[in-house]
């Protein structure tokens, strides 16, 4: 079953994203590909640190080979004389910075910040930098630079005997009911504990930046998930207004959360830069990319559900631990969809954090949800065993009709459809559930199913449109494409109201002195930019439809008519009557040289100030809970596994999803994104998994060879199915998120499908072959 | 690692002969990027696990990042800029993987077509459990691959046509 044919199936015309057979390529909800494709297959996208500059230098990182103590000396001596090198930095002769406000928007203390440390609270920490005229001159040095430390006892991960309980996070406290009460008396009880270790975005372009100073003013090549809170940050650091700095990621490789700020070696750049008067170019190793910056955190949880002999749960207890920094806070949010998956009358969940001697860990695509849903979705699968009713079956004898924690309708929630068209497309009625039941030589087949949720983000975004004299459109933003399809759906939104082809429309991204745009992230940026692009596109044809009735010199001013169309780049009566010209005709004859207008989603009383926060920091985000509805986009995934008998190996063999984000803009793309989260969840749930080297707190597979994520050997074909309608309540054009919902569930239906091939549940990521023998 | 005298060598890629001065531990990957300025060829790891660096010398797929430059010299180098035609028609691999959809950002995308294109003449493409295997040197983030499987598939088939 493709999406298409789901749409377009008898009775059911206002399905889902409007793909119905209808809608060409170039409108929204139309198949059109990639428009930035052409550059990335020849060649010719050239990504951030790509650039070619004059007098460019090469920096490298030295870092920290213990995990907690003190630097006692550096010597730079043999680093300095060597051929090439240019400046040798060091907390000792590093420029002081200013702390920069954070993503929250909280005020900075007054206090220097320094990206090179002496205080030393990870194995990895950016303690020198040496700046040559070469590449390889900069790695001949850094290899040089001499540390000496005063090593002291660190808490290597959240097993070490000295890490303790950890910090509560109140804030993350949800509770109604009586929920420990209610489970102590339930009739079935079932409590179990699910980890997942540290995880790594791996984005395959690895993190870097050109930074150049021309006076003040300074200009960075970077990847960029956010260009304007980054510029912000820079700015900060510097002292200098925010106008001074321009962010440039035109194209971006990866990001899955890993690329919204500009961390410590960006500082380090751009001082240099400012230091040595000529552009600066760091590119961050693959080694020190999974220390230059956090990956998930390592979680902990323990899921309680207490239900009668029917399936029915009476109460949920989850308690959960992250693992954060010594001197940064990151909280990963576990109970986010154990607090909203089923309905409960007595709930409760509450966090920890605790320190150890890690870089700060960050956002990883579905941070928060992408666990809590290893830990909810594994849980009912055991209570399904328990009280024997099929796992899917015991899914909608708790279905929640509304927000269980919210108390608010969904606004919509495509969940049973889910189950229901991801079922029929695998064939889940033919399962046995007993498990070792399915074989196939020594091969033991595992079915298992698991739901997903990711809430919607929203936020206010701004756009600019021109019509150009050519007849031809342009769309400015400074958000970004990563690969989920900012420029075509762009593309597809400006054709489609102004009325021209999608091929005439020219989008660019990625320059932070275009219309400002908030954070790409927690899959907001589609619905956030198609709203604001849409606004600002009618009004541009607004402006030429106004110029078309009223100027002296308009071929249709005779016509005294209301309003025209705008149709394939033509302007004509509605009625067929006077004369038909083409966008470019009609700017010549009024002597235009083009229409330029520009729209954006903010509260109408919004202030330069509001305007400023709701672009460089997430503060003015909307929760997703506000007003009457609870938002969320959804999904059901049905994996079948298959286990070797003697060697323990699980190979995920089929895959079928059932998604629901809305309408979909450009389906073809968003299917490549589920895809593509599916995919990484199959990675986490076999595969990745950071090793902590316990007596130097160091990760010890720090590279691609031995952090494994998926191969194209490890990936089967993958159905998806969209089961979405419009969401009205969640976006202008009525798209739900996409990016972040494909991953969540994916590792509980696997380790599900497992437990149904094998009999053993594995409760701790990865699942390996040790686990299963 | 002492050694600072730069060489001048010849590189013939594309079809193109490039003089550049280089020491001799510059490595094919940063000769083309940094020297040359053909940053198609990308950098995703700089130590052979990722596959993203992927040219063709003498017709064979091999990593570039692995390669010095003077290893290069007097053979024929192709990067992701010499696949398609003198007048920009796109070879038949990079117009599957345009209707495929097999990639998102792009990054590993040069690697993963340089990779096609010889999977495909190697005769190893011959099925999708062959496309996988042959396929799997080649790191993708964005988890494009059935539709990569798809394009080389799509492609395999145009050429034995």
């Amino acid at each position: 079953m493709t999406v298409h044919e789901l749409r377009t199936r008898p009775g059911d015309a206002k399905r889902g994203d409007a793909s119905d057979g209808a809608v060409l390529a170039d409108q929204v909800g139309g198949r059109l590909s990639r428009v930035d494709g052409p550059a990335k297959i020849t060649g010719a996208a050239k990504y951030a640190v790509e650039q070619q500059l004059e007098g460019l230098t090469h920096a490298v990182l030295v870092e920290s080979t213990i995990a907690a103590g003190r630097v006692r000396s550096i010597d730079t001596a043999a680093a300095k004389a060597s051929p090439g090198a240019l400046l040798v930095l060091t907390p000792d002769n590093i420029l002081p910075l200013r702390t920069a406000t954070d993503w929250l928007g909280t005020p900075p203390p007054d206090v220097a910040y320094c990206p090179l440390a002496r205080d030393i609270t990870f194995s990895g920490q950016h303690v020198a930098a040496v700046v040559a005229e070469t590449f390889e001159q900069a790695v001949a040095a850094a290899a040089l630079v001499k540390i000496a430390y005063d090593e002291a006892a660190a808490i290597v991960d959240l097993s070490d005997p000295k890490a303790g309980d950890g910090i509560p996070v109140d804030a993350m406290t949800k509770e109604w009911g009586e929920a420990e009460t209610a489970f102590a008396s339930a009739p079935v009880r079932i409590c179990n504990a699910y980890n997942t270790p540290r995880e790594y975005q791996a984005p395959i372009e690895p993190h870097g930046l050109i930074a150049k100073w021309q006076g003040d003013q300074l200009t960075v090549w970077e990847p960029s998930q956010w260009l304007d809170g980054m510029a912000r940050t820079y700015a900060e650091w510097f002292g200098v207004p925010f106008e001074n700095v321009r962010l440039v990621s035109p194209y971006i490789g990866g990001g899955f959360g890993s690329k919204a700020f500009a961390y410590g070696y960006g500082a380090v750049a751009a001082v240099a830069a400012k230091m040595l008067g000529r552009p600066v170019k760091l590119a961050v190793t693959r080694p020190q990319t999974f220390t230059a910056y956090g990956g998930r955190a390592a979680t902990r949880q323990t899921v309680a559900l207490g239900a009668n002999a029917e399936g029915q749960i009476q109460s949920i207890v989850h308690r959960g631990v992250n693992e954060t920094s010594v001197d940064g806070m990151w909280v990963e949010p576990l109970g986010s969809v154990t607090s909203v998956m089923y309905a409960t009358p007595n709930f409760s969940s509450r966090q920890n954090v605790v320190r150890v001697n890690t870089v700060v860990p960050g956002a990883l695509r579905a941070p928060g949800e992408n666990p809590s849903a290893f830990g909810i979705e594994s849980a009912i699968d055991e209570l399904a065993y328990e009280v024997g009713i099929d796992p899917l079956e015991i899914r909608l004898r708790n279905y929640a009709e509304q927000d269980p924690h919210a108390k608010k309708p969904w606004s919509t929630r495509q969940l049973r459809e889910a189950f229901a068209a991801g079922a029929e497309a695998f064939g889940w009625s033919k399962r046995n559930p007993r498990p070792r039941s399915m074989r196939d030589g020594n091969q033991l087949i595992g079915w298992g199913v698991a739901a997903g949720t990711y809430p919607v983000r929203r936020a206010y975004g701004e756009a600019v449109v021109r019509i150009l004299a050519d007849g031809s459109v342009e769309v400015e933003s400074s958000s970004i494409d990563m690969g989920q399809g900012t420029y075509t759906i762009l593309a597809q939104t400006a054709a489609e109201v102004v009325g021209v082809p999608a091929e005439n429309v020219v989008v660019k991204l990625g320059d932070s002195r275009y219309a400002r745009a908030g954070v790409t992230g927690g899959s907001r940026l589609a619905g956030v930019m198609t709203g604001a692009v849409h606004k600002a596109a009618s009004a541009a044809l607004d402006q030429l439809i106004g110029l078309a009735i009223s100027d002296p010199a308009s071929p249709f001013h005779a016509l005294q008519a209301n309003t025209l169309v705008v149709a394939n780049g033509r302007i004509a009566s509605p009625r067929g009557n006077g004369p038909e010209v083409s966008i470019a005709e009609l700017l010549s004859s009024v002597g235009r040289e083009h229409i330029e207008a520009k729209g954006d989603t903010m509260p109408a009383n919004s202030t330069v100030e509001d305007r400023y926060k709701n672009y460089t920091t997430i503060a003015m985000a909307l929760p997703h809970t506000e007003g009457d509805y609870s938002r969320h986009s959804w999904c059901a995934h049905f994996i079948e596994v298959r286990v070797d008998e003697d060697f323990g190996t699980v190979r995920v063999s089929r895959v079928v999803s059932a998604l629901d984000s809305g309408r979909l803009y450009n389906p073809k793309l968003a299917e490549s994104q589920w895809k593509g989260g599916i995919i990484m969840g199959i990675g986490q749930a076999l595969l990745e998994e950071g090793i902590v080297d316990r007596r130097h707190g160091r990760i010890v597979n720090n590279n691609l060879a031995d952090y494994l994520i998926a191969t194209n050997a490890d990936i089967p074909d993958i159905e998806v199915i969209s089961v979405g309608i419009p969401d009205p309540h969640s976006s202008v054009l009525g798209g739900k998120g996409v990016g972040e919902l494909g991953i969540v569930g994916v590792a509980p239906a696997i380790a599900n499908a497992v437990f149904h091939a094998t009999g053993k549940r594995v409760r701790d990521l990865p699942i390996t072959l040790e686990k299963l023998i | 690692m002492t050694s600072k005298t730069r060489t001048p060598i010849q590189l013939r890629i594309n079809g193109h002969r490039h003089e550049l001065e280089v020491e001799p531990r510059v490595t094919l990957l940063d000769a083309l990027r940094d020297h040359l300025g053909l940053t198609g060829t990308k950098k995703g790891c700089d130590q052979g696990q990722c596959g993203a660096c992927t040219v063709h010398i003498d017709g064979q797929r091999v990593l570039a990042c692995l390669t010095l430059a003077t290893q290069a010299e007097s053979r024929d180098i192709t990067t992701i800029e010499g696949l398609a035609g003198e007048d920009g028609t796109l070879h038949a691999v990079q117009a599957a993987f345009l209707e495929q959809d097999a990639f998102q950002c792009g990054y590993c995308t040069p690697g993963q077509i340089m990779s096609a294109v010889a999977c495909i003449r190697e005769g190893h493409a011959g099925s999708d459990e062959e496309i996988r295997e042959y396929m799997a040197g080649n790191l993708c983030r964005c988890g494009a691959y059935p539709h990569i499987v798809a394009a080389v598939r799509q492609a395999a088939v145009e050429a034995a046509s």
